[in-house]
């Protein structure tokens, strides 16, 4: 069976800087998660997957194919980068119907597909205007159409969520989940943990360049949870509260900040949440805060390679 | 080859209706319709020159030096680098397409637009240039039609010349301008075989060779062992396709870093 995507030794650096480095991976297809935080290289081993460029080391191949301007590839492929970028001064069915027909299909079929494609992201209504005047989660949708209009076996897409309100995002993801479910392969880049849960459970982990986790979103999931994690709570009796907390299960620390603000560090998070209004009540402590310090995935690659720095 | 005429057509039918809403054939068009508000006003309040005189001596100083290559520069430059900085090249390079598709299909709208506005420019200048009230020389065939030959083949060479540019640089415009203006002029005017590697000896050779005597004082000012006409024309034939088979084969293999 080909792979999705076969990458050996895969390095691709910019001058002294490094984009991605050392990858080695086997993508069995279907949908797939990349994950990693901004910066972490996720755009740069897209574009090498796209052909977009050519890696510095080793080798990748996409559907058995080397990507770079390969017409027989993009035949199968589509590609929604990252960058806000489209010719503001076409409308959005200019835009699909073109770039169809660049891609070799005859006018009345590319007709009939920008207009099955601008239906599946939700924009038949926008689509006779010019994509300068779109709001950036139109254009985003725009950018969505393009790479699915040709129904390739193929789909990337780099940050396709960005700047969607949560109904479009809800929809794509939909979108997204529909396209696996019939065949397509489907690679969709996030920094954002849950968005990548909700679609797959297949991920794939970057850290400053490198693999760091390639598996089941669960497992990536369980890291985060297991974690120790730092709680702020502001509370009218900050001392009562605090004496009552560090009999919770999980709580390995908790001091008193000088403005009463309770620092709290916990490996059970779930257990604090649940227990808290209890605890509250019970002490009369007056909770008048709860915020979980920084859940992004930055910390949890803080955490994860904290010792390797 | 068959994808490769396609997709250039298609290329070329995007970018026509594009390029006529562009601000930057705006600016073309402004620089084109100088000569003929120099030529109109020159007509209108000097005694001299003739109209011959203004037709030769503006048309080869003013249009075919200054005109031509930045017209030409400025529309070409853009062919590539266009969707370069614009970030849209990736849409087109992850499609089943000839890269040169881009260069020639954009090339070939920018040299239709850019010949119609030179056309343009030139028809209004020389109708200008023929009010002028000075006696001698008029304003015959022989000055009128090189002069407007010269200037739609010069636009086109250096629109392609520029075009290929973007295939090699960031900044294909810039450097196209250097060249035209910093080195051209230079090596174009001094005496000697250096003069052969300007695209502007050999627009003056072609010009020259039709033996209009209007021509042959006008080249008189400048130091130059001119050309056979024919030989200027596949010359500059040969600068043109050679400039866009050489940013075609670049274009193919070169990779562009899109900023996200």
């Amino acid at each position: 069976m080909t792979h999705a995507v076969v990458a050996q030794d895969l390095g691709r650096w910019y001058g002294d800087v490094v984009g991605v480095s050392d990858i080695s991976l086997e993508l069995e297809g279907g949908v797939v998660g990349l994950l990693g935080a901004n910066g972490a290289g996720k755009s740069t081993f897209l574009k090498l997957l796209v052909g977009e460029l050519r890696p510095s080391r080793g080798s990748i191949r996409v559907l058995g194919e080397e990507p770079f301007a390969n017409a027989r590839l993009y035949r199968q492929l589509g590609f929604s980068p990252q960058q806000d970028a489209l010719w503001s001064d076409l409308t959005a069915r200019e835009t699909l119907e073109f770039l169809l027909r660049v891609g070799g299909f005859a006018r009345k079929v590319a007709v009939e597909r920008a207009e099955r494609a601008l239906a599946r992201v939700k924009l038949t209504d926008a689509a006779d205007r010019r994509v300068g005047g779109f709001s950036k989660g139109m254009r985003q949708r725009v950018r969505i159409a393009q790479a699915i209009a040709h129904d390739p076996a193929f789909v990337v897409l780099d940050e396709p969520l960005n700047g969607l309100d949560p109904l479009a995002r809800r929809d794509t993801l939909q979108l997204f989940r529909e396209l696996g479910e019939s065949g397509t392969h489907v690679l969709v880049s996030s920094h954002v943990l849950h968005e990548v849960e909700e679609l797959t459970r297949t991920v794939l982990l970057l850290h400053r360049g490198r693999v760091l986790a390639q598996g089941p979103a669960s497992e990536i999931r369980a890291l985060l949870d297991r974690r120790p994690r730092r709680v702020a709570i502001r509370a009218r009796e900050p001392r009562k509260l605090a004496r009552a907390l560090l009999s919770l299960d999980g709580v390995t620390s908790v001091r008193v900040g000088n403005d009463g603000e309770l620092d709290v560090e916990t490996s059970r998070l779930d257990e604090l949440q649940a227990r808290l209004p209890q605890i509250a009540a019970e002490e009369r402590a007056g909770v008048r805060g709860f915020t979980v310090a920084d859940a992004s995935l930055d910390s949890l690659f803080d955490d994860l390679v904290g010792g390797a720095r | 080859m068959r994808a490769l005429v396609s997709s250039s057509a298609l290329l070329f039918a995007m970018h026509v209706p594009r390029l006529l809403r562009a601000r930057r054939t705006l600016i073309v068009l402004i620089l084109a319709l100088g000569p003929a508000v120099i030529a109109w006003l020159a007509s209108h309040l000097a005694k001299s020159p003739s109209p011959g005189e203004l037709a030769s001596n503006a048309g080869w100083l003013l249009i075919l030096q200054v005109v031509v290559p930045l017209t030409g520069l400025v529309l070409g430059s853009a062919a590539v680098a266009e969707e370069v900085d614009d970030r849209t090249l990736t849409y087109l390079f992850t499609r089943p397409m000839p890269r040169a598709a881009l260069l020639l299909g954009r090339f070939a709208a920018i040299a239709v637009v850019l010949t119609a506005i030179l056309l343009i420019g030139v028809a209004l200048f020389l109708l200008a240039a023929s009010r002028a009230r000075g006696e001698g020389e008029p304003l015959v065939a022989g000055i009128a039609r090189p002069l407007l030959c010269a200037t739609l083949l010069g636009g086109v060479v250096y629109a392609a010349l520029a075009a290929a540019l973007g295939a090699f640089v960031k900044h294909p415009m810039i450097v196209g301008l250097g060249y035209a203006f910093a080195i051209e002029g230079f090596l174009a005017n001094l005496p000697g075989r250096n003069q052969l590697l300007t695209v502007q000896h050999h627009l003056r050779s072609w010009v020259a060779a039709s033996g209009e005597p209007a021509w042959g004082r006008v080249e008189s000012f400048q130091a130059s062992g001119l050309l056979e006409g024919s030989t200027a024309l596949v010359v500059l034939a040969s600068i043109t396709i050679g400039a866009l088979v050489l940013g075609s084969w670049r274009l193919s293999r070169r990779e562009f870093v899109m900023a996200a």
